[in-house]
């Protein structure tokens, strides 16, 4: 009698281990960089949110630095895909390993699940520095060789640069750097005349009046700093923003990718989650799974034309 | 009037008991090798949301000031440093366990700790903006000289001889080259290996090369301590005399080196020790377990605390990866870093500050009322310590980057460590090469790139040309000392 209850209940365990419903075990929110970063605090904010709604679930951050992503990227496309592995991934950096052929995946592998936050890029100076508009940026660099920096080779930064370069015919001295730490403090120090990087990192130095940025890189003025113009506004068609997204690889079943889909609709629409977003300097830019794919597919067939030019 | 409100605002109770807590917490985490300050700062940002701005700070700061205490504990009993800073401290900590005098090494290392921390918290609270003009003058071309300033040390770290010293850090250099061109971002001898793409781990191959090489030589013995270790007596043993200088160059090197951003506490720990060897009348003890490096190096990086939070919070320029973390730990409150945060939150900002200077007390407390305990680890039998620390070893390479490649990593660095060790390389040497090589790389390009290839970039700034004289000065003492030792060594020769 006992053997046949204990089968019972083991087959009954066994059963609903197997049928039991999304999720049942710890989620991983794969963290392409470090502890502390920018990624890195989206990612926990993301984890306080979906707590709200998935009461039952528990989620873990991990975190896999290094190689510009990459690293991260590859790791998330290894693991299992039972849905248990929730990605976060950045651009340009997470299409550009594709370009260069460093990246063993491709954007196929990938079930793009959204965009959560962008970060436009800027061109910033020195407070003091003379140059106050792109135009000025152009006059110095035709007068005098300008040296800009920018966070490390094939970064946005970078990416960027190369454009402004391809569209006036001005040649920078590019100064390589490691981490926008550096970036700030060769501005600040003024050990460079200018710098391409990304308008969170500046911001708050921006306001203070320490650092002037000339230009946001994209269409349209942004929310938290409407003085700033944009380089469209000045006539460079120079555009860069970087992205921060969730991907889960492309044979985790639709019904559990559905329902991933849901929980980022639900988070990214949390004000709760909006508001502590804003205070982090994290511009959110909800663009759901197809939206953001086209996004992805095309700065990959954009950053392939400037690979072609100048491979690095 | 600030300054007195902030002071009631910590002295709540809620704050004080995040301040203990923050601070013992930090304690274990840093003398665990695997758990960063980093890692926990981040983990309480969302959650110290909820909570009011002063109390997440306090919880923080205080993981900040114990963690980099904390991971002297280790290093000076097991000489498996918790923090890369704590590298320098098992140089002469653990030679002092092994003499069963490792709870004098621990209350040097906590009142050390102390006096660095605390001092550095004072110049933060003094003179903050001033000292944040000085972070900026910091160009490329200083950090390359003061990169260098640091790789003199490899010839006061190295025990085995001058050239075999000299040696070793190159060895440490060539392995620092591994990983991406900075210039170029071109990858260097990587294998096509992407772990390696960022160039080797720096904790997996210290616990390697430090804690398992010396474990590997520990199964040969009993326990770590040959002579007894007793409680009542080291509870009884006062500070060595003359150890104070020490603290006081440490406290000074770290507080400056701190101020700077880039990773500073390793650095400023291994100059406070080559300061303090040039400086000491018993040279000939250090490496043999001498109080005044731990004293030394323990003041240096934990001076580095305040120093670092000077750019962070008049800048927003975060002097390195905590306070990178600690930076979004504010920004979520509010408080964006810069000259409001000391006007309009101000009654946050220096009640922070001040909270800092109750962790420092925490930690000192704490410490000093265990060390008689923890040093009792040395009695311990081999057998089973052994084992342990293994472990340890392991899962604290792993969890670093969460990587299965960084164990193997950690276990080659051990075992040529081992064998490097036993033919008189100097480990701590290489350790030296590798975290100041890419340093110093970095600064040179940029500096080159920077000034189009004119190498009098490096002699044109003040900071430049003290930089200089220092180095000067810290190179010939030791030479000048293995051209003495050298030219009696042959004079006693022509004798026989």
């Amino acid at each position: 009698m006992k053997k046949v209850l204990s089968t019972l209940v083991l087959g009954a365990l066994v059963i609903t281990g197997a049928f039991a419903e999304y999720p049942s075990k710890t989620i991983k929110l794969v963290v392409p960089s470090k502890a502390g970063g920018s990624t890195d605090t989206t990612a926990r904010l993301f984890i306080d949110t979906a707590k709200k709604y998935w009461k039952n679930a528990d989620f873990v951050v991990v975190n896999k630095p290094g190689a510009g992503g990459l690293i991260g990227f590859s790791y998330e496309q290894r693991q299992k895909p039972d849905g248990y592995t929730i990605g976060l991934m950045f651009t340009p950096q997470f299409v550009a390993h594709i370009v260069s052929k460093k990246a063993k995946y491709t954007l196929d592998d990938f079930k793009i699940i959204g965009n959560l936050a962008q970060d436009p890029g800027i061109v910033v100076v020195n407070a003091k520095s003379e140059v106050k508009t792109l135009d000025d940026l152009v006059r110095l660099a035709k007068s005098k060789t300008v040296t800009a920096a920018v966070n490390g080779i094939g970064s946005d930064d970078f990416l960027a640069a190369k454009q402004f370069e391809a569209q006036t015919g001005v040649k920078f001295n590019l100064l390589p750097t490691k981490g926008s730490t550096e970036q700030k403090t060769a501005i600040l120090g003024n050990h460079v005349d200018v710098a391409f990087m990304n308008l969170s990192q500046m911001l708050a130095n921006h306001k203070a009046g320490k650092a002037r940025i000339i230009a946001i890189l994209d269409m349209k003025r942004a929310e938290v700093a409407p003085d700033i113009p944009t380089s469209v506004e000045q006539n460079y068609d120079v555009l860069m923003t970087a992205t921060r997204g969730m991907v889960i690889r492309n044979d985790v079943k639709k019904e559990i990718a559905d329902k991933i889909r849901e929980l980022y609709m639900q988070v990214i629409k949390d004000p709760d989650f909006q508001a502590k977003a804003k205070k982090s300097f994290i511009f959110l830019d909800p663009r759901p799974g197809d939206e953001y794919r086209k996004y992805l597919e095309k700065l990959q067939a954009d950053i392939q034309r400037v690979y072609d030019k100048t491979p690095w | 009037m600030i300054l007195l409100d902030a002071m009631q605002a910590v002295m709540s109770v809620d704050v004080l008991l995040a301040v203990v807590v923050g601070t013992i917490s930090g304690i274990v985490i840093g003398g665990i090798p695997g758990l960063t300050a980093t890692m926990a700062v981040a983990l309480l940002i969302p959650i110290t949301f909820s909570f009011s701005p002063l109390i997440g700070l306090a919880i923080m700061g205080g993981v900040y000031a114990g963690a980099m205490y904390g991971g002297s504990i280790p290093a000076i009993l097991l000489s498996t440093p918790g923090t890369p800073a704590a590298a320098a401290t098992a140089l002469e900590g653990y030679p002092l366990t092994k003499q069963g005098k490792g709870g004098l090494a621990l209350k040097v290392s906590v009142v050390a700790s102390f006096i660095g921390g605390t001092f550095s918290v004072i110049v933060l609270l003094a003179i903050a903006p001033v000292l944040a003009n000085f972070a900026l003058k910091f160009g490329p071309a200083e950090y390359f000289l003061l990169a260098l300033m640091g790789l003199t040390g490899v010839v006061s770290v190295a025990t085995g001889g001058l050239a075999k010293g000299i040696l070793s850090g190159l060895i440490g250099l060539i392995i620092a080259l591994i990983g991406t061109n900075p210039m170029t971002g071109m990858t260097r001898y990587d294998f096509g290996i992407v772990e390696l793409y960022e160039g080797v781990s720096f904790m997996p191959a210290l616990i390697g090369m430090f804690s398992i090489s010396q474990m590997l030589a520990l199964t040969g013995e009993r326990n770590i301590a040959k002579s007894d270790v007793d409680l009542k007596k080291i509870k009884r043993e006062k500070l060595p005399k003359g150890i104070w200088p020490f603290i006081g160059y440490g406290t000074a090197v770290g507080t400056i080196v701190g101020i700077i951003p880039g990773e500073g506490a390793t650095i400023a720990a291994f100059l406070s020790y080559n300061i303090a060897k040039a400086k000491s009348k018993m040279k000939h003890l250090f490496g043999k377990g001498n109080p005044e490096g731990i004293a030394a190096a323990e003041a240096g990086n934990n001076a580095c605390v305040g120093g670092s939070l000077v750019p962070l919070l008049t800048l927003g320029v975060p002097g390195n990866t905590v306070s990178a973390a600690l930076m979004g730990g504010l920004m979520i409150q509010g408080l964006i870093p810069g000259p409001e945060l000391f006007t309009k939150h101000g009654v946050i900002t220096y009640g922070f500050i001040l909270s800092l200077f109750l962790a420092n007390v925490v930690f000192l407390l704490t410490g000093l009322f265990f060390a008689p305990y923890f040093a009792k680890i040395a009695k311990v039998p081999s057998s089973i310590l052994v084992a342990a620390i293994s472990v340890f070893a392991v899962v604290g390479s792993y969890s670093i980057n969460n990587s299965m490649f960084d164990v193997w990593l950690m276990l080659i660095f051990a075992f040529t460590g081992f064998f490097l060790d036993k033919l008189g390389y100097s480990l701590s040497a290489i350790i030296l090469g590798m975290i100041l090589g890419p340093i110093a790389e970095n600064g040179f390009t940029q500096a080159m790139t920077i000034s189009a290839g004119d190498s009098s970039i490096f002699f044109e700034s003040t900071i430049a040309k003290v930089l200089w004289v220092i180095i000067v000065v810290l190179l010939a003492q030791p030479l000048f000392t293995h051209y003495k030792n050298r030219r009696q060594r042959i004079k006693a020769m022509r004798m026989e």
